[in-house]
């Protein structure tokens, strides 16, 4: 398949910003947590599975729709990620766990919550039987089903945008987000706002599931294909950071997909597609630890003025 | 029904390799306070240099010695750019080496591929029954186990154990009592990485075959619940608690022949597993058992 596209610049890049939107759903509430609780949440990874079989059930099952399905994840994720908060991560805190204990929590329910899942639907592959023919838009194949993901994945983050900018709501997300301690001293109730982020973050997270799970299959181990993925779209992006996070996870997407076209070039094995993102997370890690959102204009001249 | 000796026998040789894993993260995560959430690499890395070396017909002890070195190497070389960053980056950046080195050997066919390596040579003579097999690499995994053990009681109990626990405390203020916190970081590191190695090197030769999905990250989570169960900064603790997670792993293992679940026992096992982390990080944090006090320097 790749061969046929090997030049294919529009064809490339649409499937960036269909893998970018994706790892954008997924890393959002990943960056969110992280940024206002300090610990990486591992357990991430379920809710992104998480939302695939919830869609599955309703879609497939109930028979309800794939629409339906769609927004049945949504809810339910966002209601898993505050449960979580609420039984699990709060009491916590609450009980003053360092962040090594609540990352080694997060890994212990990630792997409840797997399991669980492989319990109720089982170890097989599953697929949604919804099928959307592809159609060829000028030199760029696509289906309705990626169009509408990457316009799903669009207007969430102008939702975003306009949620966290006009808003007195987003405003006390960014407080709560930048300074936890200073926003609760401001009169913002953090409490709720913390509440807020797992919903949302976690909704997200569970329609990058179903996204995934759309263009693939639905396994136990969905979650954990992107998880990674993820950490990457969110150290490069900058802990905490939306827009970073946004920016960081499209451009891994483009990173991934010309790899792949480098890759096939070389003729090295394309599941090396990862080793791109990892490779900018690696680099990411090294030399700009506060993520793009770190790079200021200060910090490069200062930066070029120390070296020269 | 399998046979019961052979069995325990069987189970005691993993606690023998996971005792060493959970003893090398101790010393990273439990005295030096570095978090690593990729022992799995380092473990892969010293089972396919031994396994790669002995099936090319070198002697065990060759393949082992690779890959103490190779897996140690590793580690330093990991560490150097590694060591610098926050905490939380650092587990993150581990995390991500094993499932770079994972996907290499997965997708290298002359590393073996998906099939991994097959037929690695083991240290029992060919011939002898099962039992007597089991008992001789009991007997080395032991002597394995306790090598490693008296490493990390000497390191524990030297200057050089005070200076990585002045790390683990206040990085800082040991760099300003004229350590260099950064050689101290980076060589309990390597040497952490070299124990692994060992443990991956042992279980080669003892399953006789690897492949990459062997080493999923789910395995370096394994090794720090054995951590937090048997204590942080405990060395004697790793060991207890990696008798703990296996013993707990075979019994579900066992009672699964024997109990008729309206649930899949291997998905309970993994769910009790879980549990029991949670449980733990809520109730007993600190583990099973406490750190030692630092015993005063008598000239040991």
């Amino acid at each position: 398949m790749v061969d046929g596209l090997s030049l294919n610049i529009a064809q490339i890049l649409f499937n960036s910003l269909l893998t970018g939107s994706l790892y954008v759903l997924a890393a959002i509430g990943l960056t969110l947590t992280y940024g206002i609780l300090k610990f990486p949440n591992v357990a991430h990874a379920e809710f992104i599975t998480f939302g695939a079989y919830i869609a599955y059930t309703v879609a497939d099952i109930w028979k309800l729709g794939f629409e339906a399905g769609v927004l049945a994840a949504f809810v339910a994720t966002g209601l898993l990620g505050v449960a979580s908060h609420i039984f699990l991560f709060g009491p916590l805190i609450r009980k003053g766990a360092s962040i090594l204990h609540l990352t080694v929590a997060s890994v212990g329910y990630g792997i409840v919550l797997r399991y669980a899942m492989q319990e109720i639907w089982g170890r097989k592959d599953l697929y949604y039987s919804a099928y959307y023919p592809g159609f060829d838009l000028g030199p760029i194949r696509v289906t309705p089903l990626w169009l509408s993901f990457i316009f799903l994945a669009v207007a969430i983050v102008a939702v975003f945008h306009l949620l966290l900018t006009k808003t007195k709501i987003g405003k006390a997300m960014r407080a709560t987000s930048n300074n936890p301690s200073l926003a609760q001293a401001s009169g913002i109730d953090t409490r709720k706002i913390i509440l807020l982020v797992w919903f949302l973050g976690s909704a997200l997270a569970g329609l990058g599931g179903v996204m995934k799970a759309s263009d693939t299959r639905i396994t136990p181990v969905l979650g954990w294909d992107i998880l990674i993925m993820s950490f990457a779209a969110v150290i490069f992006g900058g802990v905490g950071s939306i827009y970073g996070t946004i920016f960081a996870g499209y451009t891994l997407g483009f990173v991934e997909n010309l790899g792949v076209i480098g890759l096939v070039a070389l003729k090295l094995s394309t599941e090396y597609r990862f080793l791109l993102g990892f490779l900018v997370l690696v680099f990411a890690l090294i030399f700009a630890p506060q993520g793009i959102a770190g790079i200021t204009f200060k910090s490069i001249r200062r930066r070029l003025s120390s070296s020269g | 029904m399998v046979n019961i000796v052979n069995f325990i026998l069987d189970m005691f040789v993993y606690v023998g390799i996971f005792g060493i894993l959970s003893l090398s993260l101790n010393l990273e995560y439990g005295f030096t306070g570095l978090w690593n959430f990729g022992k799995v690499a380092f473990y892969m890395i010293g089972a396919y240099t031994s396994g790669i070396l002995t099936t090319l017909g070198y002697p065990v002890y060759v393949g082992f010695a690779a890959g103490v070195v190779v897996s140690g190497l590793a580690g330093l070389m990991i560490s150097l750019p590694a060591l610098r960053l926050r905490e939380d980056y650092l587990g993150i950046l581990t995390l991500v080496f094993g499932e770079i080195i994972r996907i290499i050997l997965k997708n290298e066919y002359w590393l073996g591929g998906p099939l991994g390596i097959r037929g690695i040579p083991s240290i029992t003579p060919s011939g002898l029954d099962y039992t007597t097999a089991l008992i001789i690499q009991l007997i080395a995994i032991t002597i394995i186990a306790a090598i490693c053990y008296f490493i990390a009681n000497r390191i524990i109990h030297s200057p050089y154990g005070r200076v990585i626990r002045g790390i683990r405390e206040d990085e800082l203020a040991t760099a300003t009592l004229g350590k260099n916190t950064f050689r101290y970081k980076a060589s309990i590191f390597s040497i952490s990485s070299a124990m692994a190695g060992v443990a991956g090197a042992f279980m080669g030769q003892y399953v006789t075959s690897i492949a990459p999905d062997q080493f999923m990250p789910f395995i370096s989570f394994t090794v720090w619940m054995m951590v937090m169960l048997g204590g942080f900064a405990n060395i004697e603790g790793a060991f207890l608690g990696a008798l703990i997670y296996i013993s707990f792993e075979r019994g579900a293992r066992i009672a699964k022949d024997y109990l008729l679940l309206p649930i899949d026992p291997n998905n309970l096992m993994f769910i009790l597993t879980g549990l029991l982390i949670l449980i733990f990080v809520f109730f007993r944090p600190q583990g099973l058992l406490k750190e030692n006090r630092v015993r005063e320097h008598k000239g040991v």
